[in-house]
């Protein structure tokens, strides 16, 4: 216990002292937790067709997410760890495999060469699409099929160059989606141009092409959000993906709509109505999916519980009813609690 | 004996943290830092001079100038507040404010008004940015959920704040020329 106090006091020195001396910024450590219950409607845990919140009737365990951040002058980096189903093999790359292990969500050195340019390094979360794995940054519990189908984090080298805080562009060479090596080489380009044509207004326009999903191919993507009153917010994101080899199931195209209203201090409400399509491929025919996600966000200090129902369509019947026949839909609610620290 | 005497220093700390300052308001109900600060030996002009270099060259990243007259500067800005735990934290949002000192000869005063907070997210490549643009008034009244994190958002905002007095204040009592001189100043080991 004395050894702790001292070790804890000691560091405690070292950050005031560095503060004062030099422009070297304190560690910063942040993180969420996040666990949930979800009912089907129609009993079945595989009328789930998007990422995570996978369990039926169950009380499930989301991750613990740990993140690290220091700035030294101009040099900084980040590391984030996450460990439970979502951050490990619903993440796809599964740092030991066998869903047991964690998995990186963040692993990056950045430089700021000036204030307009910077280079980065590593492994970091996608810039295509509008959610993202950690539930601390989307305000839907359950995830859209764009985020589902598409990459989730790229390993790469990207420069930034800020024109004004209105206008920036950032291009870069990646691996093929969610390795931590390159299987396929540095095989892909990709970039990004975000423009904040009014105060509350920011769009991404994102492009990556090259090795992915299903070979090599070339997703085009709008992430946009307007916080057009105190109260309520706009976000829309739209995708289009093809494959090279057009007989590679996998290619889509979709569209999602997040209007948000802060209907009290702590309770906003939100929807979120996606259309989403596979393409044709060869002999698979194209398939399309309908959703709509009704969620509230009740904010108390670092806590939300997020009650959520969602509703699914597909004509081509890929549900399951109750008695295990196969349907045009499918239904859920969830309610999550997620704390970020 | 030595853990009581720990255990004493731990709750006389939490007694003394727990002795919060708060805000002023003023005529129009707004949150209001103020301060009369008495500069006998700087005069009116160089008082001006040093509040202008204060906003253009020390907090150039944080603040931005809107108007000078013969007397008085006007400057908006933000402060970066931080939620702390032991020894590691993070940003956990900013306060913006409008800046306003006026100099006679003599004194000087200054006030920093019309405080908003824009909370803070991680966002996916594990940076704290701001959620949204429009900011939240200080002085507003948070319902029962948030009482606790807003009373906290008050505390380290009315910190940072004072501490931006401080630097001020030591900015214009502090002559350009000496600091210069100061920091060139060497130190001899022929003669002792």
């Amino acid at each position: 216990m004395k050894k702790l106090l001292t070790a804890i006091f000691a560091m405690a020195s070292t950050t005031c002292a560095l503060a004062q001396e030099t422009t070297t910024s304190p560690l910063e450590i942040s993180g969420s937790v996040d666990t949930y219950f979800k009912y089907d409607f129609a009993k079945n845990p595989l009328n789930g067709k998007t990422s995570f919140v996978t369990d039926h009737n169950s009380v499930s365990l989301g991750m613990i997410d740990i993140a690290l951040k220091k700035k030294t002058g101009k040099a900084s980096f980040v590391g984030e760890l996450s460990f439970g189903p979502r951050g490990q093999s619903q993440s796809i790359p599964d740092a030991a495999a066998g869903g047991s292990s964690f998995n990186i969500q963040n692993l990056y050195v950045n430089y700021d060469f000036t204030d307009q340019f910077s280079m980065t390094a590593g492994y970091m979360g996608t810039f295509i699409g509008y959610e993202v794995i950690s539930p601390v940054g989307n305000f839907n519990y359950s995830t859209s099929y764009l985020f589902t189908n598409g990459p989730f984090q790229n390993a790469g080298i990207k420069a930034t160059y800020k024109f004004s805080d209105k206008v920036s562009l950032m291009a870069g060479l990646f691996n093929d989606w969610n390795v931590y090596s390159a299987s396929r080489g540095v095989s892909a380009i990709g970039g990004q141009l975000m423009v904040a044509p009014v105060e509350g207004w920011t769009a991404y326009i994102n492009a990556l092409s090259g090795a992915g999903f299903g070979g090599y191919g070339t997703i085009v993507d709008l992430t946009t959000s307007y916080q057009i009153t105190e109260k309520f917010k706009l976000g829309l994101n739209a995708a289009n993906y093809d494959i090279k080899d057009s007989s590679v199931p996998g290619s889509y195209a979709g569209a999602a709509l997040y209007p948000q209203f802060a209907v009290l201090d702590a309770v906003t409400l939100g929807l979120r109505g996606e259309y989403f399509k596979f393409k044709a491929a060869g002999a698979v025919p194209a398939t399309a999916f309908t959703a709509v996600t009704l969620t509230a966000n009740i904010k108390s200090g670092g806590l939300t519980f997020i009650p959520e129902v969602r509703l699914d369509h597909n004509s081509d019947k890929p549900f399951f009813n109750k008695s295990g026949a196969l349907a045009p839909n499918g239904g859920q609610f969830s309610l999550a609690a997620v704390y970020a620290f | 004996m030595k853990h009581l005497l720990f255990i004493t220093l731990a709750f006389l700390s939490v007694q003394l943290s727990a002795q919060q300052k708060q805000f002023s308001k003023d005529d129009n109900g707004k949150f209001i830092y103020y301060k009369v600060v008495d500069s006998q030996a700087v005069s009116k002009d160089t008082l001006l001079q040093r509040s202008k270099s204060f906003v253009n060259v020390a907090y150039k990243k944080s603040m931005t100038q809107e108007t000078v007259t013969d007397s008085s500067v006007l400057a908006k800005g933000t402060l970066v507040i931080d939620k702390t735990i032991l020894v590691a934290g993070h940003p956990s949002g900013e306060v913006s404010y409008n800046f306003v000192f006026e100099a006679r000869n003599g004194k000087y005063r200054f006030w920093l008004t019309d405080l908003l907070f824009i909370p803070y997210q991680r966002d996916r490549y594990g940076n704290f940015v701001a959620t949204t643009k429009i900011g939240v008034p200080l002085e507003r009244t948070p319902g029962k959920l948030n009482a606790g994190a807003w009373k906290d958002i008050l505390n380290s905002a009315y910190n940072k704040i004072e501490k931006f007095g401080d630097d001020f204040k030591k900015y214009l009592a502090t002559s350009k020329v000496e600091k210069t001189r100061k920091k060139t100043e060497t130190i001899s080991t022929k003669k002792w």
